[in-house]
């Protein structure tokens, strides 16, 4: 019955701990996503295949927290004209590469700042070295699932520079035509722009606020599951299991990205799940489930399943967990 | 399913949504304002948690509020489509279960870490007292009977000769671990440190010998113990709880009084 108690303890204290960056997170993600213009983004992208991929990891600091929100980010730039290995290196790096989850991390690991420095060189290193050795793919139908490659090829030759609608006669041409607010019909592959988001002024506070309610109930049942599951592991699994484990730099390094996989937490609260674990894992190991778990886990194979066929998140899947483990036992070794 | 059907299904979601969010909302205000913040996390964040939970109940509140209207004009409005989302969750889930805890945390309240997760995280590691944060106030003028157990803790861990304190009047409270590997007439008098919250709180504390058998004082009871510091030589491996062959020599409190107190409201130190 106390262990019952105990776990019920470290169960809420997790949560409360966690509610208030999940919170801010959301906050902020709905926020950003409302605010920027994201075809002026791609229009600033860099050209460059390095360049790109190391941009493209970055601009995760304007977007939602975690993948869920990420993933229809992704979708919708991919959609206007983003390179595909660029939007690669956006998923893998976006929910790590954020003002939140980097605050959350420093606070959960405030006596170890290493760990918080290189999860983010660790999590920058891979999204851009994996979103590289995509961008030498340049044909998106191998990569992408078939729809959507379909309607980036119909995209026009220079999306991104607005043409002057057409003053001649509509009847004769061919191609697809949509009706603007003005009733008239304009060719759509001249006005791609109107179909892109576009919030007016009134809606833009009834979209944040239902986009903020909808990452905390998907965020926070996520929350409640993964803390569950903590505070269980700390309670009822003997302490020499888990220290056995725990301290072998390799089997440490693999339990650990095995659990990130499995619970896939929000990163913007999985600092504290890590924390949990702390004491009896290796610095390494707790790296490991730092980097790993926010660019791979359970839930968002599925949802980029609705992006990228399914060899290609295979690939994705090994070159993450290869290069995580790689860096996480070269940092074992060294420090 | 006919309009009917689905509108009220639609509308059962986005009740509970309201209602969990006004839930959690109510229960980190109870938390801050009952002072039970204290057994969950360190005092640093308790402004986050206040902030958050009015946060909380204002969003509640205006997603209860359009609710409300909808219902009364019989019409929910669409979605904004705008952003889209895709869920993994099954629909309601996400929401019941942020619903079901905070039930579960209003009916039942946070209680003080145990003894058993003392032993789960290893207290002997503090018996040789490796604590991970560096003492903050660390103050040599400062009279040993004032020392808490958490700031002897620190002391000792800061000039760890045992001798040097050999003699000097302690007066500390904590709660009592009985170490398997300690002599009958022995316990641990323990606290727990958070750095964060009480996911990573870690033990320490001092060993005590008594005039008694250690069986009057069952685990988890609180105890303030009055008595002077002796140094003894004890069997006990550090890193695995486990007796062995080379003894060590460590800071034991003489305990001349001992008594029985109700477990503090601040249980853990920081």
């Amino acid at each position: 019955m106390a262990q019952i108690q105990n776990a019920f303890t470290l169960f809420l204290s997790l949560l409360v701990e966690a509610i208030p960056f999940l919170l801010l997170g959301v906050l902020l993600s709905s926020a950003l996503l409302i605010l920027i213009d994201e075809r002026k983004l791609i229009q600033g992208m860099p050209r460059h295949p390095l360049l790109g991929s190391l941009v493209g990891s970055c601009i995760g600091f304007l977007f939602p927290v975690c993948e869920c929100g990420n993933v229809p980010v992704a979708r919708r730039l991919l959609i206007q004209g983003m390179p595909t290995s660029v939007a690669i290196g956006f998923l893998l790096a976006a929910p790590t590469i954020n003002p939140i989850v980097i605050w959350a991390t420093w606070i959960a690991f405030r006596d170890q700042p290493e760990v918080v420095i290189l999860r983010v060189v660790f999590s920058l290193a891979i999204a851009t070295t994996i979103s590289w050795i995509f961008s030498t793919q340049t044909n998106v139908a191998s990569i992408l699932q078939p729809f959507l490659a379909n309607r980036i090829n119909q995209l026009p030759t220079k999306p991104l520079s607005p043409e002057p609608i057409r003053a001649t006669s509509m009847l004769l041409q061919s191609g697809t035509y949509i009706l603007g607010e003005t009733e008239k019909p304009l060719r759509l592959d001249d006005n791609f722009n109107l179909l892109s988001t576009k919030i007016t002024e009134p809606k833009r506070f009834g979209a944040f606020l239902d986009n903020v309610v909808q990452e905390l109930r998907e965020l926070g049942g996520m929350l409640v599951i993964g803390s569950a599951i903590a505070s269980c592991i700390q309670v009822f699994i003997p302490r020499e299991v888990i220290l056995n484990l725990g301290q072998d730099p390799m089997t440490s390094i693999l339990a650990m990205m095995l659990l990130a996989g499995m619970v896939s937490i929000c990163s913007t609260v999985d600092a504290f799940f890590a924390l949990s674990f702390a004491s009896s894992f290796t610095t390494s190991s707790i790296l490991a489930f730092l980097v790993f778990g926010p660019m791979i886990d359970l839930r968002s194979m599925g949802l980029m399943l609705s992006i990228f066929r399914p060899r290609i998140l295979i690939y994705l899947f090994i070159l993450a967990a290869q290069l995580t483990f790689i860096l996480a036992l070269v940092h074992s070794y060294l420090f | 399913m006919n309009a009917k059907a689905k509108f009220s299904t639609k509308f059962i979601y986005s009740g509970i949504e309201s209602l969990a969010l006004l839930a959690w909302g109510s229960l980190l205000l109870k938390y801050s304002l009952s002072g039970q913040l204290r057994l969950l996390i360190h005092p640093n964040y308790f402004g986050l948690v206040y902030v958050t939970s009015i946060i909380l109940l204002a969003i509640g509140g205006i997603k209860a509020g359009q609710l409300f209207k909808q219902w009364r004009k019989n019409k929910l409005y669409p979605l904004d489509e705008t952003i889209k989302h895709i869920t993994l969750l099954p629909a309601g889930l996400g929401s019941s279960l942020l619903l079901i805890t905070a039930l579960l945390g209003w009916i039942i309240p946070p209680a003080p870490l145990t003894s058993h997760i003392a032993l789960q995280r290893g207290v002997s590691d503090a018996l040789f007292v490796n604590t991970r944060l560096q003492p903050q106030a660390f103050r040599a003028t400062i009279k040993p009977e004032e020392r808490s157990l958490v700031d002897w803790v620190r002391t000792l861990n800061v000039y760890p000769e045992p001798d040097a304190y050999a003699g000097q009047k302690v007066k500390v409270s904590g709660f009592v671990v009985h170490l398997p590997e300690l002599p009958e007439n022995y316990l641990f008098l323990s606290r727990f440190i958070l750095t964060c919250c009480a996911v990573d709180a870690y033990p320490v504390g001092l060993p005590v010998k008594l005039t008694q058998n250690r069986s009057l004082y069952p685990p988890d009871t609180w105890l303030e113990i009055e008595g002077d510091m002796v140094t003894e030589t004890l069997a006990v491996d550090p890193q695995q709880m486990t007796e062995t062959t080379t003894s060590q020599r460590q800071l034991v409190i003489n305990a001349k009084s001992v008594q029985k107190i109700p477990t503090p409201a601040d249980p853990y130190g920081y």
